[in-house]
This record gives structure tokens, C-alpha cells and sequence, in this order.
């Protein structure tokens, strides 16, 4: 099934339905990703047209209405979109890379790296600003530490995730720690971090980490190849001259880069870097070179419309997005999993 | 010995006879944790006074503190341990997967979560309180886990493994949610989170003894038929074990452990998942063994655990759940080291 990707198909038949349905999921997902991008510039506290929003969002109308849309709406909805995007690549990357459908920046420690750094620097006193920096420096941080533990003359796969799992372990106590250390109101601040939520977000925060980003993105569109041939299993793809080792450390630091940038931006929301493989695998079938671009827009979409529900469809206020997204994504995945246990049960080492 | 012996095929050198040295160390071990814990923290006491306090002869503050605190703290202590490291070994053995521990199983997460919206919605504020919602959450949580991984009348294990990490990371935040709606709830729940045995008196073991008591029995009971479920299902049912009910009962003994262990202590991580694989490399792959050494190695690690936080920041001291996380992880990854390939 892995081998799809790059072996010359025999049916070209196939070939045009699975191109088909890439294009139809492409299409209503940049066409779901535009309506959602308007509807969170045009609801909430200050409602107002599309029209006068658009107008709005370029410095066109009423001052009231473009500061409100372009200093309150327009950020928080980029750095949903932007982090939605790298978590959704991220996880694509991931579980492919170990071949485990369980693989996720969650359960490798990166997302419980970042929380660890952002709530340091809350308990730190450092300024809100500061704080997507230190989410970025625990994600490398946990990074470092899964490549130090694990390295061994290679990494191999199982022990990736052994390590990732104790990685992460260990960062969420250090977190637990602080939350049950600080003073109750420094803890809730601390916990709504480490839940994921894009509330607040500014453009300084948003310019950087999305700058970065971008780039990155970039570069793991770019090394989509390697992935391909890394999926034809180890053995081949060393006899087809890919140096498997260094390979993988390189997509893995690309995935890792993914993560922090997003957790610096909205914090380790879950399940967007789980289950949108699942969903792309779901839709396009074996993964295409399409395949990474389709994770990034399903993210996106997934994050901000989630964001959209904790906003106004939510009777309570102020929950953090990581709790939408966790019991919208799981049902999900429930299915996902049930419809296709066989071929994952025969995936397990 | 002989008894021992009898129980084991014919031809076959008894494994636990060789094995009895470690088993007998590892008994020492455990009584000089228990010791230790009834002796260590912030106020010391010398082991003599321990002894003498025990038996009664001793009166005075010293006394008072072991008999009164550190006594009951270390039969907890004992309890939650003993059911967690069993109930790990089990839940690695029906799901053949080595990462499988009550915590991926979302019985944690489950307990968390029932507790949480207890403090939230009923406004309660102490541990003995919480046992119930806690037994209740986590039970709940591990039967659906369950549920979701059942597959023609057997639970298919990677199901089991799928489906119990995608319910905890939504009772998780299901649970964060909680917490962030009311300031109450986070500084009630956010110690009982931690997972710790202080301020826990002896009325929060006596209502989940019985089925602590059960749990154990079963996982007994289940262990020499996990070998053979070791082999795989198809394997396992040419031998003629009944693996659908085996891994039903083993599943009943897990839920039974750590949703008494949790009610105890709230949520304590890697105990469970690192009892095994500490016992693994001394006693071998054999459930027989495996199940009772974890039935050792589970209560050693949480005592020890629970020492080291009191000794640690004197006269404060660290939740026994954030010491074992601590320490676990390092010992998780080296083993990951050592052991995968």
C-alpha cells in the first residue's frame, strides 16, 4: 500500500479517480478555508457584513471596525490557520516517518517540550510576548532530548516512540509541577497554555512564528521525495541510495521545527496533528505527492473552524480551542479507526 | 518447594526456583522502602522509635507521627503500588504491546476527569470524597476504551491501544476545560491531579480493598494464560486457551487495580508501565513470574518514589505522582535504549 507513491501505477484508471479526489478534497478545503476566514472576520462582539469586513481588513471604512478586524480578528484567525497548517504537515510527516498511526508531536514529547517552556517563562514573569519564544525553545528542547536518548548508530522506530512517550512524560511533570506550585491564578494562565488556545494572539506573534513557518513548510513540501522512498521500507530505500539514517533526522527535525512553531503560536492544541493524516488517508487514499499540501489545508480548516465553535457556538466562555478540537477530532478518528483496523493491526511490529 | 515444583510441566527446570533469590531481594528491598517511608521526612524519626511506636510501647510526638501519618500513608502506599505494577503487566500481556499501561488505557484520565466535574458540579473538597467518582471515572473510561476495541466477542489489542489514547487525550482536555470554567475547581482538583499520598487517612483504602482484593486474584489467575496469548491469538487458541475470555477477565483485573490505585492516590503515571519493564530483564518473559514480581517491583517504586519527594525539598515535600514522572521518564528511555532495536 506504502509503495503506491512512487511505483509506476498499472491501472491508469485508478490513477484518474484518486487524481479526481485529490482535486475534489483540494477544492472544498481552500473553498471551507475562505468561508471560515470571512466568517471569523465578520462575527462576534462588533458583527458586521463580509463586505465591510473585507473593506475593513485592507483600512477601507470605519476606524472602529478596522481596528477591531485588523488588531483582534485577522491575527487570531492567521495564527489559527498557520498553526493548524503546521500541526497537520507535522503529524503527516510523523506517521509516515514511524510508520505509526499513534505517532503525533504529542506523543513525542514535542508539544509537552513547548508547553514546559511557555509556562517557564509565565513562571519566569517574562511578558506575554516572550512566551511563543520559550514554547519554541521546549520543543527543540524535548527534540534534543528524544535524539539524545534515542540515537543509537541509527533510530530505529520502536525506540523512537518508547523515548518520545518518556520524553514527554517526563516535560508534562515538570509542567504539572509548576501548575500545582503556582498561585491559583498564575495556574490557570499556565493550564490554558498548556491546553492550546489562539485567544490574544498579536501580530508580532503572528509575523514570526508564521514567517518561520512558511519556510519550513517549504522545505518539507521539497523533501516530500525522500519521505516517498522512505516508505518503501528501510532496506529499499537504502539500495535505492538514500541514506536512511541522516534522512530521517532531517524530516523529523522538519517535523519537530512544525510543531514548536505551532505550539509557539496556539499552544499543544491535540488531535489536529493526529487525526488530519488519518482524515487526508481517509479521502486521497495511499499517499501522493499531494499528500503533505492536502495535511496542511485539512489542518487549517480544522483548527480555525474549531476556534470558530469556541468563539460563538459555545453557550460557556473562554475554553481553550485544545478542547474543541480533541472531541471533535476524536469521534472522528474513532471511525477512522474502526472502518480501517485491519490494515493498522498488520502495520504493528 | 514442592509445590512449586508440581505446578510446572515435566522436563521443564522449575523457573522459580532459579528465580528465588530475586524474588527474596526484592521482598528486602520492598520492607527496607517500607522501613524508610515510616522513618523519612520532615520529621525524622529513628528506626528504633519506628519499631517501638508499631508495637505500641512507644508514646510521644515521634510516635504519633508514624502511627498516625506515615502508617497509613505506607499501607496506601503499598496498595496503590501493588495495583499498579500488577495491573501494568496484565494490560501489557492482553494487549501484547510493551507502551500499553493503565494510563493508555484511559482509566487516568478517566478518574481525572470524574473527579474534576465532582469538585465542579457538587463543590466537594477531600480525597476520601472522591473515591467513588474516581473508581467510577476510571472504570467508565476503561470499559469504553474497551467497548470501542471489542471486535466479533474479543478485543482486538491494537484497537485497545488506539482507542484507550484517543479517549484520554479527550477526557484530558475535557478535564483542563473543567478547570479553567472555575477557579474553585482548579485549586481543589489541581493537587489531587498530581497524584500524592499525604493527607490521605486509611478510609480512603478500606472501601476499594474488596476490589483491589478481586483485581489481584484474577490478574493471578489470567497470568500463566498470558504466555500462552504471548504466542499470538491463533497460536493461543491451538493450544486451547480461550483467548477472547482471557483477555476479558484480564481486562476486568485491570480495570479492578488501577481504578482502586486511582481512587487511592489520583493519578500516579509510569508505575505501572515501568514495573514490567523493570521486572522483564531480571525475571524473564514468563507471566507467572512476571505478574508477581510486579506485585513486588510496583509498591517498591512508588515507595521509593514517595520517600524521595519528601526527602527532596524538606521540610515541603513533592507529589509522589510528579516523582514518579520524573524519574520514570529517564528510566523509560533507557530501557527503550536497551531493549528496542
Amino acid at each position: 500500500m506504502t509503495g503506491a507513491a512512487v511505483l509506476p501505477r498499472t491501472r491508469s484508471s485508478s490513477r484518474t479517480r484518486v487524481r479526481r479526489r485529490v482535486l475534489l478534497f483540494t477544492g472544498s478545503g481552500l473553498v471551507a478555508l475562505f468561508v471560515l476566514l470571512t466568517v471569523s472576520l465578520t462575527v462576534g462582539e462588533m458583527p458586521m457584513s463580509a463586505g465591510t469586513a473585507l473593506r475593513a481588513l485592507v483600512g477601507l471604512g470605519d476606524a472602529g471596525d478596522v481596528l477591531v478586524v485588523q488588531q483582534f480578528r485577522a491575527p487570531r484567525a492567521v495564527a489559527a490557520v498557520v498553526a493548524g497548517a503546521g500541526l497537520g504537515t507535522a503529524g503527516c510527516v510523523l506517521q509516515r516517518l514511524f510508520r505509526n498511526p499513534l505517532a503525533s508531536p504529542d506523543v513525542m514529547g514535542v508539544t509537552g517540550g513547548a508547553s514546559l517552556g511557555a509556562v517557564a517563562l509565565l513562571a519566569a514573569g517574562a511578558s506575554q510576548l516572550l512566551i511563543p519564544v520559550g514554547a519554541l525553545g521546549g520543543g527543540l528542547l524535548a527534540a534534543l532530548l528524544l535524539g539524545a536518548f534515542a540515537w543509537r548508530s541509527g533510530l530505529a522506530v520502536t525506540r523512537l516512540v518508547l523515548t518520545g512517550l518518556a520524553v514527554q512524560a517526563g516535560l508534562a511533570a515538570a509542567v504539572n509541577l509548576m501548575i500545582v506550585r503556582f498561585p491559583a491564578e498564575l495556574a490557570g494562565s499556565a493550564l490554558q497554555w498548556t491546553t492550546g488556545s489562539v485567544y490574544g494572539r498579536t501580530w508580532t506573534e503572528v509575523w514570526g512564528a508564521g514567517g518561520a513557518m512558511v519556510v519550513v513548510l517549504t522545505v518539507a513540501l521539497v523533501l516530500h521525495r525522500a519521505l516517498a522512498v522512505l516508505d518503501l521500507g528501510d532496506d529499499s530505500a537504502g539500495a535505492l541510495g538514500l541514506r536512511t539514517s541522516a534522512t530521517r533526522l532531517q524530516l523529523l527535525f522538519l517535523a519537530v521545527a512544525l510543531a514548536s512553531l505551532a505550539a509557539a503560536l496556539a499552544g499543544p492544541v491535540t488531535f489536529v496533528a493526529l487525526a488530519v493524516p488519518h482524515i487526508v488517508r481517509f479521502v486521497t487514499g495511499p499517499p501522493t505527492a499531494a499528500s503533505l499540501a492536502l495535511a496542511g489545508l485539512t489542518g487549517a480548516v480544522l483548527l480555525l473552524g474549531s476556534d470558530l465553535v469556541v468563539q460563538h457556538l459555545l453557550p460557556v466562555e473562554g475554553l481553550p480551542v485544545g478542547a474543541v478540537t480533541a472531541t471533535l477530532g476524536a469521534p472522528w478518528l474513532l471511525v477512522l479507526m474502526l472502518r480501517q483496523s485491519s490494515p493498522v493491526r498488520r502495520r504493528q511490529p | 518447594m514442592t509445590v512449586t515444583r508440581r505446578g510446572v510441566p515435566t522436563g521443564v527446570p522449575s523457573p522459580a526456583l532459579r528465580r528465588l533469590p530475586l524474588l527474596l531481594g526484592g521482598l528486602a528491598a520492598l520492607a527496607l522502602c517500607a522501613a524508610l517511608s515510616l522513618a523519612l521526612g520532615a520529621r525524622s524519626v529513628p528506626l528504633s522509635t519506628v519499631g517501638d511506636a508499631l508495637f505500641g510501647h512507644a508514646r510521644g510526638r515521634d510516635a504519633t507521627v508514624v502511627t498516625g501519618l506515615r502508617l497509613p500513608r505506607t499501607l496506601i502506599g503499598l496498595a496503590v503500588g501493588a495495583a499498579l505494577g500488577v495491573a501494568g503487566a496484565v494490560a501489557q500481556g492482553i494487549t501484547r504491546n510493551p507502551l500499553a499501561s493503565p494510563t493508555t488505557l484511559g482509566i487516568n484520565a478517566g478518574a481525572g476527569f470524574a473527579v474534576v466535574v465532582a469538585i465542579f458540579a457538587l463543590r466537594l473538597d477531600s480525597p476520601v470524597e472522591y473515591v467513588w467518582f474516581a473508581f467510577a471515572g476510571a472504570a467508565g473510561a476503561a470499559l469504553f476504551a474497551q467497548a470501542l476495541a471489542r471486535r466479533s466477542g474479543d478485543i482486538d489489542p491494537v484497537r485497545l491501544a488506539l482507542g484507550g489514547t484517543v479517549l484520554q487525550l479527550v477526557l484530558l482536555s475535557w478535564t483542563s476545560a473543567v478547570m479553567l470554567l472555575n477557579q474553585r475547581t482548579l485549586d481543589e482538583a489541581r493537587f489531587w491531579l498530581a497524584g500524592s499520598l499525604s493527607d490521605r487517612p486509611l478510609d480512603v483504602l478500606w472501601p476499594v480493598l474488596p476490589t483491589l482484593l478481586l483485581g489481584l486474584v484474577v490478574a493471578l489467575a489470567v497470568s500463566p494464560a498470558l504466555n500462552a496469548l504471548a504466542l499470538g491469538d491463533d497460536s493461543a487458541q491451538a493450544l486451547g486457551v480461550p483467548v477472547a475470555r482471557i483477555r476479558l477477565a484480564g481486562g476486568a483485573a485491570v480495570v479492578l487495580l488501577a481504578g482502586s490505585a486511582v481512587a487511592m492516590a489520583g493519578p500516579v503515571a509510569f508505575i505501572g508501565l515501568a514495573a514490567p519493564h523493570l521486572v522483564r530483564p531480571l525475571l524473564g518473559n514468563d507471566h507467572r513470574l512476571l505478574v508477581p514480581g510486579c506485585l513486588i517491583a510496583g509498591p517498591l517504586l512508588l515507595l521509593a518514589a514517595d520517600v524521595l519527594g519528601r526527602m527532596v525539598f524538606r521540610p515541603s515535600e513533592l507529589e509522589v505522582g510528579i516523582v514518579t514522572a520524573f524519574l520514570g521518564a529517564p528510566l523509560l528511555a533507557l530501557l527503550a535504549r536497551r531493549v528496542a532495536r
